[in-house]
């Protein structure tokens, strides 16, 4: 196995186990330290998770298909998360995805992402981006750079 | 056990264990509820929702799976508004399913098509254009593939692989729409029940290499029987079918449930050893590696039986029939000979494991124990009459009735395999079961108890 959880994430796994009745319990934010360690959770992230939570690869695997925001594959691109739940749809999610297809980023289609007073709304690098029109849209991916 | 309590279903009163589910009675009592994900092996999951019932004094309807029988509790599990319910559900279950039918191999025994007889007959809201795509083949290892397009997420394979094998090969990934059945990317399911999964799919989701397409169920014909594989008896249904023109043949051994033994499964070699039955079969009588006829293979054997007197052994596989081996050992006392049924040879702790199969790979093995026959090796015979026992034994001269082909110039006789006659087996925890007779060839090989009437005639 390649993958190795760096030595601020295994401390952190030991903190954390003690709040935990199992070990199962810790598969979330075993998948999220691997997510932000890595960019990506590998096959082999996921069979270190299960070891460290004693619980099934397949299982972990579940988990990490279940949830949009985890991402199973590398990417050299900006990661743009997308909702395509009710309330962005209603106020016009398909345009934002119509003006982010004139750019070089990786679009993900996510469940509601939690902020649906204010739709449609993006999501990168853990930021949220509200009431977005196409215009913002161009500005916002602009600025990344 | 705990108490026994009253509830009334429909109007009846029956008699439940208190706490048990009320699934069990409905099935148990053959009351009609529709079902997809409860097994009785894998218990209740609850994610179909198909079982509704009415139960008095609850606000909504509730899933019969999940529901603990309590005294003097009253389910009502045929009014129209429970009817409704299951219509209702049941067209939820088939909005993206592709309705293949015509090239499905479940067809026939199938959950969905015989419910939707029951209680759908609805025409559909959604266009096949409009379902969701998915995946319709999918190679998931040991012989099973998946349409994931015919699945209806019960997840009673998913469930076989985490609460039976304990290998949990199988998952539902993804989520909504998207959720399906998998293996993680690379790898396979890969143990030796896997196949049980295919008979547990309700639907036409999993269906075997090994048998699909070959053979609408329909036209099948079971006959009751026990697996050949080992000495731990499993009980199968034997699946054949003589087509026009052609043979009787097999088309796929399946479990068939028995508490006392196996409960819902078989191993899969098991299940798969139906095609030795079918290929190599020995057809003619030889003799020197010559096709005789069976006037000059009688002559041949009483000249072996009088050149012989008084130095032949009789040699009996633990395979056959405890009919059989009793008629071979009253046969064998009546010309005089020893007796013979070694069962080293079928020692295989290689085989074994802890659920279902046995290191001691001959059917009838605890006959063998029982009749207290002897178990060595045959020694200084002069000839040896062997009734399919698989070693090779070294002697002057050798008769051997035979399932099989063999590489040999004695006098081989060609005999019935098990599907092709009945009789009992003794397992190896002394449990006596029977085997129906399953198949008719055209040109059927001689049973060993015709074969003893044909020598001694
Ligand atoms: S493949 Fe069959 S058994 Fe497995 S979840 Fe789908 S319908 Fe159920
Ligand atoms: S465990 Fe033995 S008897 Fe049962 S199916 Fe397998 S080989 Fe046949
Ligand atoms: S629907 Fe888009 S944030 Fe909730
Ligand atoms: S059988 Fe009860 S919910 Fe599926």
């Amino acid at each position: 196995m390649s993958f190795c959880f760096n030595d601020a994430n295994v401390a952190k796994i030991e903190a954390l186990k003690k709040r935990y009745p199992s070990a199962q319990a810790l598969s979330l934010p075993c998948l999220w330290m691997v997510q932000y360690q890595e960019g990506y959770i590998s096959l082999d992230a996921i069979d270190v998770i299960a070891e460290v939570t004693d619980t099934p690869a397949m299982e972990i695997y579940r988990v990490a298909t279940f949830y949009t925001m985890f991402h199973l594959e590398p990417t050299t691109q900006k990661r743009v998360l997308v909702c395509k739940t009710l309330s962005c749809k209603l106020c016009g999610s398909d345009a934002v995805l119509e003006q982010l297809k004139k750019h070089d980023v990786l679009v993900e289609h996510v469940e509601c992402l939690g902020s649906c007073g204010t739709a449609p709304v993006m999501q990168i690098d853990d930021v949220n981006y509200e009431n977005l029109t196409p215009t913002k849209v161009d500005a916002i991916v602009e600025g990344l750079r | 056990m705990s108490e026994m309590i009253e509830i009334i279903v429909d109007d009846k009163t029956y008699r439940a264990e208190e706490g048990s589910l009320l699934i069990d009675l409905l099935i148990r009592e053959e009351i009609k509820v529709p079902y997809f994900c409860y097994h009785e092996s894998l218990g209740a999951d609850g994610n179909c929702r198909m079982c509704m019932v009415e139960i008095a004094g609850q606000k909504r309807p509730q899933i019969a799976c999940d529901t603990l029988v309590k005294s003097g509790m009253e389910v009502n599990s045929k009014s129209t508004k429970i009817e409704k319910v299951h219509t209702d559900i049941l067209e939820l279950e088939l909005i993206n399913h592709p309705v293949d039918c015509p090239t499905c191999d479940q067809a026939g025994e199938c959950s969905l098509q015989d419910l939707y007889m029951d209680y759908g007959l609805h025409d559909a809201k959604v266009t096949i254009v409009d379902k969701v795509k998915h995946d319709k083949k999918v190679d998931l290892g040991s012989n099973v593939m998946l349409d994931q397009e015919r699945c209806v997420l019960c997840a009673r394979c998913t469930r076989f692989t985490d609460k039976i094998t304990h290998t949990h090969e199988l998952g539902i990934i993804g989520r909504g729409d998207e959720a399906k059945v998998s293996t993680m990317p690379g790898r396979k399911l890969d143990n030796p029940y896997a196949m049980n999964v295919v008979d547990l799919c309700p639907v036409g989701a999993l269906t075997s290499k090994d048998f699909r397409f070959h053979q609408r169920v329909w036209f099948l014909q079971s006959a009751e029987s026990i697996c050949h594989g080992c000495a731990k008896g499993c009980n199968i249904y034997i699946d054949h079918n003589k087509m026009k023109y052609q043979d009787d043949v097999i088309y796929r051994f399946r479990p068939r449930r028995n508490d006392a033994v196996n409960g819902f499964y078989i191993c899969d070699e098991g299940r798969l050893s139906y095609k030795e039955l079918e290929t190599n079969r020995l057809e003619s009588m030889l003799y020197d590696g010559v096709v005789v006829d069976e006037h000059e293979a009688i002559a041949q054997y009483k000249s072996l039986l009088t050149q012989y007197q008084g130095r032949v052994s009789v040699v009996i596989d633990a395979n056959l029939y405890s009919e059989e081996i009793e008629a071979i050992v009253a046969y064998a006392e009546r010309i005089g000979a020893k007796v013979f049924a070694p069962l080293e040879c079928y020692n295989d702790p290689s085989f074994a494991d802890d659920m279902l199969k046995s290191a001691q790979r001959a059917a009838n093995y605890g006959a063998i124990v029982k009749m207290g026959l002897e178990t060595n090796m045959p020694s200084d015979a002069g000839l040896i009459i062997n009734f399919n026992h698989p070693t090779h034994f070294n002697a002057e001269a050798e008769i051997h009735f035979s399932t099989h082909k063999q590489e040999s110039n004695a006098l081989l006789l060609p005999m019935a395999a098990f599907s092709e006659n009945s009789g009992s087996l003794i397992n190896e925890v002394g449990l006596e079961q029977w085997c129906e007779k399953a198949v008719e060839k055209n040109s059927p090989a001689p049973t060993v108890l015709s074969w003893l009437e044909k020598v001694e005639g």
